[in-house]
């Protein structure tokens, strides 16, 4: 055996096929060592904190504005939040997270966790998913694994004083249509007793559809409805059952005045005086 | 006999493609035209005349032809060498004539005639290749019967017009293209309430004007000048308004009431005028003209469009009636299209259009003004014979 | 304390004088003995702008309190001035914006649910989403728009309803929401005296039927001028049409106005005195003067439109619309009067880049007479400075320039109307209904952001009045088929400009130059 690094490069590279597709007749890929399970704790730590506000405001916030102008309403109501509140939306694209980020004010948006599929983000691309999660602050959230688990994972979330971004229907939407809501929401609304903030977004899948990677400029609206509270003994079917409707709601035409409230409610909400309460 | 005469070159037309078309080009070093003593034209047949003209007009046409951007769909209906000149005013056994050039199946000797000119429309006749002549659309693109750029021509009687002594030679080498403007101007059947745009203002769209303001009673007759000599024309030869190119739309608009989408390139007009007339022949007229006529009213193209790009989708949408008008014939009222030409002509005042006229020898002087005449503000550039013998 | 405006005449040592002249600005020596009019220096602003807006509205005049007029369940209406006012537009914050969030908030308390805020455009453009945050604030906008918070449509047939008519047979109009709401709250801005009062419903809120009724050129003609409204048919008929508004609805009117601070720092040349420039407001001058010459139009018309006014609040009132209106008069007349001793043959007008109708525009040669013969001619109460038969000498480039989408109508105005006559009479007679019914201007005026299609109408007939009185026109440095077609002469420069007027008003003219803006008004005795 002679020392030829270049030869089992090439022998590597020829022999696992890179660069393409992966053949028919081999077995499915199976993690057949199990990756170690974690939250990615480091992400909401200090040096991470820190350079994801530096890229938000220097790259990623103009960033955005420069690609979808977004048109954000309501944003008073953010301003109100006293605790930690779960804010759900609909989801057609990957843009969607950023969009949202950059709607919700400051104070809030660095204290938001974001949810990203676990199988997706975290699983298939590793990564990738670091990388997402420092920039956007994102955990992995189990699709497929036991229910309980994973909402008792991110209700410790609630609990330690951070938003949650959830998109409720589980995935992006194949056609912009928006998709049936996972109770799971209602579920952790109900048990940690936090406020919904229901958004409705439009227009990020012209931005960048499912499939399509290469974000392309086009306008996006978000709308931000009035906080819902679950009813004392509601149950988290029909609570989630409300949380759909109000963002359903907002998808139409002018909001009325049952999910974003009466102007003098917002009135109120986006005084000055109000900010100062908290 | 001295002519002018087009002699076919591949090299020289595909030169003359090549560089634009340049005036300076087009009478130099690739000038097709070569001026010289060539044959005169025999008669052909019994009863027909031999005519001296005595001006002879620069069609557009015959600058395409010489600047190389006529369309090679006419090459075929073309036989070369020919002397050119088809407008011409010319003396015929003692009195002036004007000359209808159309070679028609009566002028080609043959019996019976085709269903074309059967209706009167010999310049859509269908044996322009057969009979007693070489194939020709025309006199002055014709290798056998002459033209108005030389010291003779041939005619059949049946192209021979008597000029009233009233009508100076000045205004009767009009005639022929005044005729393609009635001819025009009765094609487009124009309402008492319509709003009519003739776009472009040199020798056709002029005798356009003054042929709708005679024979039609429009509501309003917009003009579309470039240039500013044109304009006062124009109004003479009963134009309501005459607006420049670029403020046409707007112009247009506001005389129908339409409304106007400012669109990528061009603006277009919802609603807009009734018919146009487009005397440019330019792919810019014409995409204009599409565009600011009304859905399902009449563009009626006068000026000889070359190969042009023009945007057919106006016209689909709008379900416009695009309408050729190349030349004369017998119009409705069984009357020769020359005929009422004529009896306009003395109305018009048409010897102001007329000029500066050059003799043969100075043909590239008189080419070149005639490229930029409405600049120069000339209208119809004319070559003078009527020295030439003596 | 601010000085008084003044009357300066030229001798030997004065420094030359500025002439505002279009996107740009020149220094011109006027002959000695010539006078400059100087408007009095910008009067300091209210201490507590807020607090003196609370205090209007809880102590009206000649009226309830606001607070004893809100009650839960009723329909309410704020109507507000829209771009036109104030020129150039008001840095932040807008005085629109300080009113509507106290009047907003005493509707929040009082629990009044059913609020629609509108922009009074009257047959002006329809302001955009941008212009309106500006005008009212972030907090207003994000509340109220767009479902509640809109600019009046003067061309909707089912907005608009027909209130009456009055003793002299004017025909009255309403927007249909105001004259329908339990209490209409009028929010306006004084910048002269031609506003506000029952000008502000009866033509920010009507439709073409009830606003044709004065702007005609029969009214203008006998408003003498219309910046002082006892001598004014213009605000005679308004008033008279104001009062049937009053009788059909319930109004409640807050006036404001503001000093004449009218450039920020970076033009404080624009705002002084010649006499009082420093070496930085010379430097500033050139350094404008330069870039003016060399930069391409586009590009100084962004910059001078980005310019915001830094005016501060000078009175707030409310209550009845008479009673306020007079007061506020005295108010403005305060901020704008200067005594002027007798008339001259010359009046020389440097116009400046905007008028009330070319915000974010270029403003196109019809708003230069607009302007120029129309709204600074009629700075004036009594006699105008300019004697009859005497010579107006405006300065502006005057260039073929039109918005297309904020001026359709003005572009055929020029191109069809004026090439016919400039006679304002032959133009009323003539082509003045063919304008409002045109469908393309209805339709850019209700969709788009453009004029109604008779607005250029009336801004020739604004200067109707100018155009009688005056012998002759001159406008420096215009452009020459432009102003010919405006039936004006034109110079190159302001000596030609008084050589040609002294063959219309004789030798040794007098001559005085009405240094605006920041804006005046001469009393003339």
């Amino acid at each position: 055996m002679s020392f030829d690094p270049l030869g089992d490069l090439e022998q590597v590279r020829r022999g696992f096929r890179w660069g393409e597709t992966r053949p028919s007749t081999w077995a499915p890929a199976a993690p057949a060592v199990p990756e170690p399970a974690t939250d990615l704790a480091w992400a909401r730590t200090e040096p991470a904190l820190t350079a994801r506000k530096l890229i938000q405001r220097g790259v990623s916030m103009p960033f955005t504005e420069l690609m979808a102008r977004p048109h954000v309403s309501g944003r008073e109501w953010l301003d109100q939040l006293d605790r930690s509140a779960i804010i759900v939306s609909n989801h057609v694209s990957h843009a969607d997270t950023q969009l949202l980020l950059y709607a919700l004010t400051d104070r809030v948006r660095e204290r938001t966790v974001v949810s990203a599929a676990d199988d997706y983000w975290y699983q298939e691309h590793p990564w990738v998913g670091r990388m997402v999660s420092l920039w956007l602050n994102t955990f992995p959230f189990s699709r497929t694994g036991k229910p309980q688990t994973v909402l008792a994972n991110s209700g410790m979330f609630l609990q330690s004083g951070w938003h949650l971004l959830i998109y409720a229907e589980g995935t992006r939407s194949p056609d912009g249509r928006m998709g049936p809501f996972r109770p799971g929401v209602g579920y952790l609304a109900t048990q940690n007793r936090a406020p919904v903030v229901p958004i409705h977004l439009r227009g990020t899948d012209r931005i960048m559809a499912r499939g399509r990677s290469i974000p392309m400029p086009a306008p996006a609206r978000v709308r931000i409805g009035k906080p819902l509270v679950a009813a004392p003994k509601e149950d988290y079917r029909a609570f989630t059952r409300r949380i759909e409707d109000a963002v359903r709601t907002l998808a139409q035409g002018p909001p009325d005045d049952a999910v974003r409230g009466t102007w003098v409610e917002r009135w109120r909400a986006s005084s000055p005086g109000a900010r100062g309460r908290r | 006999m001295l002519a002018l005469q087009y002699v076919r070159s591949v090299p020289r037309y595909a030169a003359l493609k090549a560089t634009g078309g340049r005036p300076k080009l087009a009478t130099g070093e690739f000038s097709v035209l070569h001026l010289g003593d060539v044959e005169d034209p025999r008669l052909p047949a019994a009863g027909w005349h031999q005519v001296r003209p005595r001006l002879a007009g620069i069609c557009g046409s015959d600058l395409a032809a010489i600047t190389g951007h006529a369309s090679l769909y006419l090459d075929p209906l073309t036989s070369y060498p020919f002397v050119m000149g088809h407008e011409v005013v010319g003396e015929c056994d003692g009195s002036r004539v004007v000359v209808e050039p159309a070679l028609g199946c009566e002028v080609r000797g043959l019996d019976p005639v085709c269903a074309r000119c059967a209706e009167g429309r010999p310049g859509l006749c269908e044996n322009v290749d057969s009979g007693d002549l070489p194939v020709g659309l025309q006199t002055g693109y014709c290798s056998a019967t002459g033209g108005g750029w030389g010291e003779t021509l041939i005619a059949h009687p049946r192209q021979l017009h008597e000029v009233p002594a009233s009508l100076a030679d000045e205004a009767a080498v009009l005639v022929e293209p005044l005729a393609c403007s009635v001819h025009a101007a009765l094609r487009a059947e124009i309402g008492g309430d319509d709003v009519i745009v003739v776009q472009g203002a040199g020798t056709i769209g002029l005798l356009t004007v003054a042929a709708v303001r005679q024979l039609t009673s429009p509501r309003r007759l917009i003009a579309v000048a470039k240039h500013p000599s044109q304009r006062e024309h124009a109004l003479r030869l009963g134009a309501d308004q005459v607006v420049r190119p670029d403020e046409a739309f707007q112009r247009i608009r506001f005389a129908t009431s339409a409304r106007r989408l400012d669109g990528r390139d061009r603006p277009l007009l919802l609603g807009g005028a009734d018919a146009t007339f487009e005397c440019t022949g330019t792919a810019a007229g014409l995409n204009d003209a599409v565009r600011y006529t009304r859905a399902g009213g009449t563009v009626v193209a006068v000026g000889m469009p070359g190969e042009v790009k023009v945007d057919w989708a106006p016209i689909w949408q709008r379900e416009l009636h695009v309408l050729g008008a190349y030349a004369y014939g017998v119009e409705g009222d069984g009357r020769r299209t020359f005929e009422i030409a004529l009896e306009l002509a003395p109305r018009l005042g048409l010897e102001a259009l007329t000029g500066p006229l050059f003799g043969l020898g100075a043909y590239r002087d008189a080419i070149t003004y005639a490229l930029a005449a409405g600049r120069l503000g000339a209208v119809k550039v004319a070559f003078d014979l009527r020295n030439l013998g003596a | 304390m601010s000085r008084p405006g003044a009357v300066v005449e030229i001798d030997r040592t004065m420094p030359p004088v500025l002439f505002h002249h279009g996107e740009g600005v020149r220094l011109e020596r006027l002959p000695v003995g010539s006078r400059v009019i100087y408007g009095p220096d910008p009067l300091p602003g209210l201490p507590h702008p807020q607090r003196a807006i609370r205090r209007a509205l809880s102590h009206p005049i000649e009226d309830d309190p606001l607070p004893s007029l809100l009650r839960a369940g009723m329909k309410l209406t704020i109507a507000v001035d829209d771009l036109s006012l104030p020129l150039p537009p008001m840095a932040a914050p807008d005085v629109r914006q300080l009113v509507l969030q106290e009047v907003l908030e005493l509707a929040a308390e009082a629990g009044v649910e059913d609020v629609h805020l509108i922009i009074a455009t009257g047959l002006h453009r329809r302001m955009t989403a941008d212009e309106i945050r500006h005008a009212v604030g972030d907090r207003v906008f994000s509340t109220f728009y767009p479902e509640r918070l809109y600019n009046h449509d003067a061309e909707d047939p089912e907005g608009n309803v027909h209130i009456g008519v009055t003793e002299k047979g004017e025909e009255v109009t309403l927007n249909r929401r105001a004259a329908e709401s339990d209490l209409v709250i009028y929010v306006n801005l004084t910048l002269v005296p031609m506003d506000g009062g029952h000008k502000s419903m009866a033509t920010g809120l009507a439709s073409y039927r009830g606003i044709r009724q004065h702007h005609n050129v029969k009214t203008l003609l006998g408003s003498r001028s219309y910046m002082h409204p006892p001598d004014s048919d213009l605000h005679h008929s308004c008033i008279r049409q104001g009062q049937l508004i009053e009788d059909a609805v319930r109004v409640f009117h807050i006036e404001t106005t503001v000093n004449n601070h009218s450039f920020p720092s970076i033009a404080n040349f624009m705002q002084k005195r010649e006499t009082d420039w420093t070496a930085s407001d010379q430097a500033a001058f050139l350094a404008v003067k330069q870039v003016t010459d060399l930069a391409p139009t586009h590009i100084k018309r962004q910059v001078f439109h980005s310019m915001r006014a830094p005016y501060a609040l000078t009175s707030v009132r409310a209550g009845q619309v008479d009673a306020v209106h007079e007061k506020t008069l005295e108010s403005v007349r305060e901020q704008l009067t200067v005594e002027v001793e007798g008339q001259t043959d010359i009046v020389t007008i440097g116009v400046p880049y905007i008028g009330p109708y070319n915000v974010f525009a270029p403003m196109n040669p019809v708003l230069v007479v607009c302007t120029g013969l129309g709204y600074l001619f009629n700075l004036y109460r009594g006699r105008p400075v300019v004697r009859e038969g005497g010579v107006a000498i405006l300065s502006h480039p005057c260039r073929y320039e039109f918005d297309s989408v904020q001026h359709p109508s003005y572009i055929d105005f020029y191109d069809e109307v004026l090439a016919d006559t400039t006679d304002p009479h032959q133009i009323e007679q003539r082509y003045e209904e063919r304008f409002a019914t045109d469908p393309w201007y209805r339709q850019l005026f209700r969709k788009s952001h453009a004029y109604h299609g008779v607005h250029p109408f009336y801004a020739w007939y604004w200067a109707a009045h100018a155009m009688q009185h005056l012998g002759d026109v001159i406008i420096v440095g215009g452009d020459r088929d432009t102003v010919h077609r405006l039936g004006f002469k034109c110079a190159t420069r302001l000596e030609d400009a008084l050589e040609m007027a002294e063959q219309t008003v004789g030798r040794h003219p007098s001559i005085s130059h009405l240094r605006l803006p920041p804006l005046l008004l001469a009393d003339v005795r």
